[in-house]
């Protein structure tokens, strides 16, 4: 820039030079001519460089700041990408478990033939469940949402799906209070069926779960439900299913089961809530196999069950301080088949449990859980059905500690009785951890 | 087997029986005061519920039976919003599955989405506890968000009982013409507790310091909702000793034993204000609830 500027100086001082000196003028005016002439192009060949020296200038200078505002970018853009609030909520449950127990072979559940994940726990340390879940609305009409559970099983791991359903969103164009949900759920039976293992208050399902829902039931299939417009809240529904999980097993038609519910509660004073259901699924069993294989059960069973639960906050504020009671009773006919041998007999479980949050962050729990068996056909002795006298029963005490809503750490202690002159003690350790998404407080 | 049966059908067909229908326009307030200013709009066209009371804390709620059968039948839904019913309303609102109370429709009232938001947070992550990402949830704190509210709800409340139109815009402007000659009354009172410094249990009032200029300098939560340490007490107390705080203050729902210590190691008062209305509060209860705020930050003021 500075040579470019300098030279047409030099040159201007040259051509004024020449310019003064009269003398030479008449004398050589081509000689002259000739020089404004070269002073001309020299001039305009500087200007012509000066112009694409300024150009380059411009073009670096432009290139500096756009680079500068890429650095700058992230600072002022980075909190606010809404694109992203069209993805669905994602949340991520870990689950893990240290477990010991008194006797190195589970004991069986006398009377009873068990599905694989009604089974004691694995021993030691373990991940027991991580899971994996996806929801959102579709649209204006309908909400998915599905769970993913990533297991270890026969020393791998592996993918269940737990659930993966749609269900009808309020001004779908059913009427009010009417929901539909349909593809594969926890579905409406009793009380825990629905919810996660993770969201319950021991680290175990109690024995009727174990024994007739083999942990949970989640078929595939359909439900409605629908609330009542009544002051008192009052809900009724049922479902239709396929018939592949347990109690069921095997289905052939792909229409193996369905169930019908009712439920109501309401509020005792401010501080009180309470609510009760009756439920019954019927499955028909084209083939559960149960025990390993060693037992098939064929034929339809018919399931009862009735919940009860009660809380007293005494603030009403639940967070700090609550008290929590829960039973449930289901009771099981069973007509058709073990290994062939007839068999038509009801059984029953039950548990009652109690949770005390003394304080926000700590809570003790005590429950008790018991089977009653059925008489065992001749040809059924000395298997899994065949029960002898007794009347398998678990005693279970725990205490957990809830840093956040999100995390928890408990402690629990089982007494299992649950095959003559067997008692296998049980301790867990175990921690429940959520991130991202995470459910609201049902009741 | 064949009575258990019939007791089921019983059952069912017992809860079956719909109750009388009232011709009433069904409120379903979250919160208290909400309640309160919908029988202030509404009078005696409308059945005002409120879904917690005084001593809840409206973020911690379980989405009960009880409450279910409320939102199943209301015809206008109306909450704080800004997340702090974010854990039960959803799922209320979802497992009553009335349309017209679904967020979007008229019947869905939610206060922070018509007054000016504070504290919108620029940064949200688990970790600094209970942020909510829609800013400050707490809006009725500030008088004059009563009123832009009333004005609200009573344009709603036309829309959905347009029999009864008249009414509640004769209502609205009994109340609002009462609201700002209090509001008069109460704007003088405050301009002498200008610039107080307090602390607060959890940042329940930051609406009321905003409006009436007071200077939050402290909370006594380490973040918002995680419950007072050791450790920040005692810098809370060396605080406390070196600023000129005349008041901790906590809402009837806070725990009472952090500012109860802190008050008892600086001899500041700690008052309990009164936050909210009575579950069932009638006319008069909302401006009743300001006159008993100002008049307990007037002797915590006036104290040396």
């Amino acid at each position: 820039m500075f040579i470019s500027f300098a030279r047409p100086g030099a040159a201007i001082a040259l051509a004024v030079g020449i310019a003064m000196s009269p003398p030479v003028l008449a004398q050589s005016t081509t000689d002259s001519a000739a020089i404004l002439k070269e002073i001309k192009a020299l001039k305009e060949a500087y200007e012509k460089r000066t112009a694409e020296l300024e150009k380059k200038i411009k073009a670096l200078q432009a290139k500096q700041t756009q680079q500068s505002a890429k650095v700058s970018a992230p600072a002022s853009t980075g909190r606010n990408i809404k694109d992203n609030s069209f993805n669905p909520s994602i949340g991520l449950v870990l689950n893990g478990k240290a477990a010991g127990f008194s006797r190195r072979t589970a004991p069986e559940i006398a009377g009873f033939g068990i599905g694989e994940e009604g089974e004691r726990g694995s021993e030691g340390l373990s991940i027991d469940e991580t899971e994996l879940n996806f929801s959102a609305n579709i649209d204006d009409k309908f909400y998915g949402s599905t769970t993913a559970a990533i297991v270890r099983e026969d020393g791998e791991d592996k993918v269940e799906l737990e659930e993966a359903y749609l269900q009808t969103l309020p001004g779908s164009g059913l009427p009010d209070g009417f929901r539909i949900k349909a593809g594969r759920a926890f579905w409406t039976i009793g009380y825990l069926n629905e919810q996660h293992a993770h969201a319950d208050d021991f680290a175990d399902r109690p024995l009727p779960y174990r024994v007739y829902l083999n942990k949970a039931y989640n078929d595939d299939g359909l439900e409605f439900s629908y609330v009542l417009p009544t002051d008192q809240y009052a809900e009724i529904g049922g479902g239709v299913f396929r018939g592949d999980d347990f109690p069921a097993g095997g289905s052939v038609s792909g229409m193996g089961g369905w169930s019908a519910y009712a439920r109501t509660g309401g509020d005792i004073g401010d501080n009180q809530s309470w609510r009760v259901g009756a439920y019954t699924l019927r499955s028909d069993a084209v083939s559960r196999a149960t025990e390993e294989g060693e037992l098939t059960f064929v034929g339809n069973s018919y399931l009862y069950a009735a919940d009860l639960r009660y809380t007293l906050a005494p603030t009403g504020n639940a967070k700090n301080q609550e008290i929590i009671l829960q039973g449930e009773y289901f009771r099981r006919l069973e007509d058709g088949t073990y290994n062939t041998v007839a068999y038509d007999d009801k059984t029953s479980g039950w548990y009652v449990q109690g949770v005390y949050k003394f304080a926000p962050a700590l809570r003790i729990g005590a429950r008790y859980s018991r089977m009653e068996t059925a008489d065992t056909p001749a040809g059924l002795a000395g298997t899994a059905v065949d029960a002898g006298e007794h009347s398998p029963e678990t005693y279970s005490v725990m205490a957990d500690w809830t840093n956040s809503e999100y995390g928890r750490i408990r402690f629990q202690y089982n007494i299992e009785d649950l095959t003559d002159a067997v008692k296998d003690k049980q301790f867990y350790i175990q921690y429940v951890m959520s991130l991202g998404a995470h459910g609201a407080h049902s009741y | 087997m064949n009575r258990l049966r019939v007791l089921c059908l019983l059952f069912i067909g017992g809860m079956a029986v719909p109750s009388p229908v009232s011709a009433d326009l069904r409120v379903f307030a979250c919160e208290p005061e909400w309640a309160a200013l919908a029988r202030e709009i509404g009078g005696e066209k409308v059945n005002a519920y409120s879904a917690t009371h005084a001593r809840q804390d409206p973020h911690h709620i379980r989405a009960k039976p009880s409450l279910i059968s409320r939102i199943r039948r209301a015809d206008l839904v109306f909450c704080s919003g800004a997340d702090l019913e974010v854990g039960w309303l959803p799922l209320l609102l979802q497992r009553g599955a009335r349309a017209g109370v679904q967020p979007g429709k008229t019947g869905h009232l939610m206060a922070a989405e018509h007054v000016p938001v504070l504290e919108i947070p620029k940064v949200v992550d688990r970790s600094l506890g209970d942020v909510h990402p829609g800013g400050n949830p707490h809006v009725h704190m500030n008088p004059n968000n009563i009123l832009i509210l009333a004005r609200e709800l009573a344009r709603r409340m036309a829309i959905l009982d347009s029999e009864n139109a008249t009414h509640y815009r004769n209502r609205l402007s009994a109340f609002s013409d009462g609201w700002r000659k209090a509001m008069d009354g109460w704007k003088r009172r405050v301009a002498q507790l200008s610039g107080m410094p307090v602390i607060v249990h959890h940042k329940s009032f930051t609406y009321l310091f905003d409006w009436a200029a007071l200077k939050e300098i402290a909370t006594l939560e380490v973040k918002p909702g995680i419950p007072p340490t050791v450790s920040h007490l005692n810098k809370l107390l060396q605080l406390a000793r070196t600023t000129n705080v005349k008041a901790i203050l906590r809402a009837p729902y806070d725990p009472s034993d952090g500012t109860e210590w802190l008050a008892s190691k600086t001899r500041i008062a700690q008052v309990e204000l009164p936050y909210t209305v009575g579950r069932d509060a009638g006319p008069g209860a909302l401006a009743d609830m300001f006159d008993r705020t100002i008049a307990l930050l007037e002797e915590a003021h006036a104290k040396p």
